[in-house]
């Protein structure tokens, strides 16, 4: 029985990437939904606060903002919920790899599938808004940095409802408290690119909770998940 | 060496030793809760002379800062049970990490609205976005996140070793948000207000404080062990020795 | 390869007994398994079959007793890669085609040498089938899919929960030639079922499960 050929590491995040994408794109429908949502959010605060442009233009940031995070909320709960269902995670956790390191590509495919989108479309949220288009790339950026963070941060939460039956309101209860941080830092540097003032710190905070994120999260997932599913 | 501690602790974390150890504790530590808060409400409520910028206002203090307090003692020791429980699988720091969330849930609830009574008071709001005052509604949501998982599962003992790893990520976000808010007010120049002055503290006003302090946590150790013996009664059901005390209970 | 005699089981457990919420799910257990053995455990609905899988995979701890891999208290990480669990759950993705699918396992644990995806699609009767999206077979095929993945992996030990289940006769024969040839290449393999079942090689042990 030693005729056997391990895979590599490499060739183990490729195959959970590329499943997870193929998946992400045949049923791409799904995907379209947070879009969707986060295009009809953006377009109720102008009736909720009505058309005056300087108004929309002082929220216009935190705006996209929120709506983009509860965006990303709305597919969290999807990270893991079929794999759970069909069996597919017991087999992720049975495989000879580290399972942080599979959770992580999971997590990563994820956020490719829901996140990048909504970053895609955030400019158009962003002009809805009249939010000045120089702050446009800062908008950009603080995105690219805090929606990672999210995924992260919302994977080990994510592990930690898989043996629960419902997990929507949960989740949202659950994330609350830990994105309040992203939130802050994201949104101070968009109110200080408005205000022109340097917004370079807020986003260096942002990268290095990313880069902690990128590390701890992957970890802490994988430890959620052994305690969640053990019954 | 002292080994006598470990091996006690050790005894101790057996269900049937702490049911009897906390069913003798209890009644004293309700007597002890019940007189000292009485005691410090009239010192603090009667015997302290009024303040002489907030007048009588100050004294929701008496309250607000002994249930501030007990907010983050329950969270610690919410935090260092679901450690034991996760690391040792001991089934009695579970129990004791759960049973510990309703109580600091709802210190935490007290703080802030006792807080916001006294803000809308001295300040005229109710509420504003300072780091404490954030930190603490955070703690509530922390609190309430680790109550609702563990009722979400319907393995009990599963159920508690999981939101007790949310715990644990509490302990890591508490201090992260205060900072965090703490740096965003800088940013947003106007909103600070001092909550706290680097006023001395006269000791006819400290005395029922620090005696509140202790009724407070005479009265959290009296909770908790009431409900650490449900739950460990309803964990335990099949075991010999819940049964002889339900014969016993019957027999009377 | 042929089962060697050595001092060490491959899986041992040693009074093994599982509690959910204090009501006892299966009692003291202990039994041994070699490589080149196979074990049946037979139980009635309910009786912790599917438990005592679980708590073999790692994925659940066990209350009580201890569990021996190659003489060493078994964990999660200890025996990954050696051992291969079919369940009720058959971790195939609906989305995807049985190709895929086997592809996507082999990339996660390996494949053993000279195996290919659709010579073990043929084997177990799915040639044709390669590229249908798996939520378009039937149940038999599902599950003829997910043992296509036991012929592709490699693994000392086959965890099997009720692999007859949804099979029909040529099925069955199919998971008893699968096992054959497992356990004559010096594998092992416990398997659950909760009717009798026949095999032709030699009597197996078999463990039972009470209520």
């Amino acid at each position: 029985m030693t005729d056997t050929r391990r895979p590599g590491l490499g060739h183990a995040c490729m195959a959970v990437l590329r499943r997870d994408l193929t998946l992400a794109w045949r049923q791409r429908g799904d995907m379209v939904l947070p879009v969707l949502y986060a295009l009809i959010v953006t377009s109720l605060f102008p009736f909720a606060l009505g058309p005056e442009e300087a108004l929309l233009r002082r929220i216009a940031a935190g705006a996209v903002l929120v709506t983009v995070l509860l965006a990303m909320l709305l597919a969290l709960d999807a990270m893991f919920r079929s794999d759970i269902e069909d069996g597919s995670l017991e087999q992720l956790m049975l495989a000879p790899q580290p399972l942080a390191l599979m959770l992580g590509m999971k997590i990563l495919a994820h956020w490719l599938a829901t996140a990048v989108p909504l970053i895609v479309i955030a400019p158009l949220l962003a002009g809805m808004l009249h939010l000045p288009p120089p702050v446009i790339p800062v908008l950009l950026l603080a995105l690219l940095l805090a929606t990672p963070l999210l995924s992260l941060l919302g994977g080990v939460l994510v592990a930690l409802t898989a043996g629960t039956r419902r997990s929507g309101m949960l989740l949202a209860l659950m994330l609350l408290p830990l994105c309040v941080p992203v939130v802050i830092f994201a949104a101070g540097a968009l109110a200080a690119a408005q205000e022109g003032l340097p917004w370079i710190a807020p986003i260096a905070w942002l990268g290095a909770a990313l880069v902690l994120a990128v590390v701890l999260a992957p970890l802490a997932c994988a430890a959620a998940l052994r305690i969640a599913l053990d019954s | 060496m002292a080994n006598w501690i470990p091996l006690w602790l050790h005894k101790l974390s057996s269900p049937p030793v702490f049911y009897r150890f906390a069913g003798t504790l209890r009644p004293w530590a309700i007597a002890l809760a019940l007189v000292l808060g009485i005691v410090a409400m009239y010192g603090g409520l009667v015997l302290a002379p009024p303040d002489y910028q907030q007048g009588n206002d100050y004294r929701i203090i008496f309250i607000h800062v002994p249930s501030a307090w007990m907010s983050l003692f329950i969270y610690a020791v919410m935090g260092i049970a679901a450690f034991i429980a996760l690391v040792w699988r001991i089934k009695l720091a579970e129990v004791v990490a759960m049973a510990s969330a309703p109580i600091g849930a709802a210190f935490t609830f007290i703080t802030l609205v006792t807080g916001s009574l006294w803000g809308a008071r001295m300040w005229g709001t109710w509420w504003t976005w300072d780091a404490r005052l954030t930190s603490e509604l955070v703690l509530l949501f922390l609190y309430l996140g680790v109550i609702a998982l563990y009722h979400s599962f319907e393995d009990r003992r599963q159920g508690a070793r999981t939101a007790g790893f949310l715990a644990l990520i509490g302990v890591v976000n508490v201090p992260i948000v205060h900072f965090s808010v703490n740096w965003w007010n800088t940013l947003h120049q106007g909103s600070t207000i001092r909550l706290l002055g680097p006023s001395t503290i006269a000791s006819s006003m400290l005395w029922p404080l620090l005696t509140m302090m202790a009724a407070t946590k005479f009265y959290y150790f009296a909770s908790l062990f009431g409900r650490v013996r449900a739950d460990l009664l309803a964990l335990e059901s099949g075991k010999d020795w819940v049964r002889q005390i339900a014969e016993n209970e019957v027999r009377r | 390869m042929s089962a060697s005699p050595s001092a060490t089981p491959l899986l041992e457990a040693r009074a093994l007994s599982f509690h959910r919420q204090d009501e006892p799910v299966f009692g003291p257990l202990d039994f041994c398994l070699d490589a080149g053995e196979l074990t049946l455990i037979e139980g009635d609905n309910g009786s912790g079959k599917t438990t005592l899988m679980r708590i073999l995979t790692g994925l659940l701890h066990p209350e009580e007793g201890e569990l021996f891999w190659r003489g060493q208290p078994l964990t999660w990480d200890r025996c990954s890669g050696e051992v291969v669990f079919l369940g009720h759950q058959l971790g195939l993705k609906a989305e995807l085609s049985p190709r895929e699918n086997l592809r996507f396992a082999i990339g996660l644990h390996g494949h053993r040498e000279h195996s290919h995806i659709d010579d073990a699609l043929a084997r177990v009767g799915l040639a044709g089938y390669e590229e249908e999206p798996v939520r378009k077979l039937s149940a038999g095929q599902k599950k003829r899919v997910a043992l296509a993945r036991l012929l592709l992996i490699p693994a000392a030990l086959w965890l099997l929960d009720e692999p007859y289940a949804n099979l029909d006769r040529t099925g069955i024969e199919l998971v008893n030639g699968l096992l054959e040839a497992h356990i004559a290449h010096g594998g092992a393999a416990l398997v659950t079922s909760h009717g009798a079942v026949q095999f032709h090689g030699g009597e197996p042990q078999r463990i039972r499960l009470h209520d």
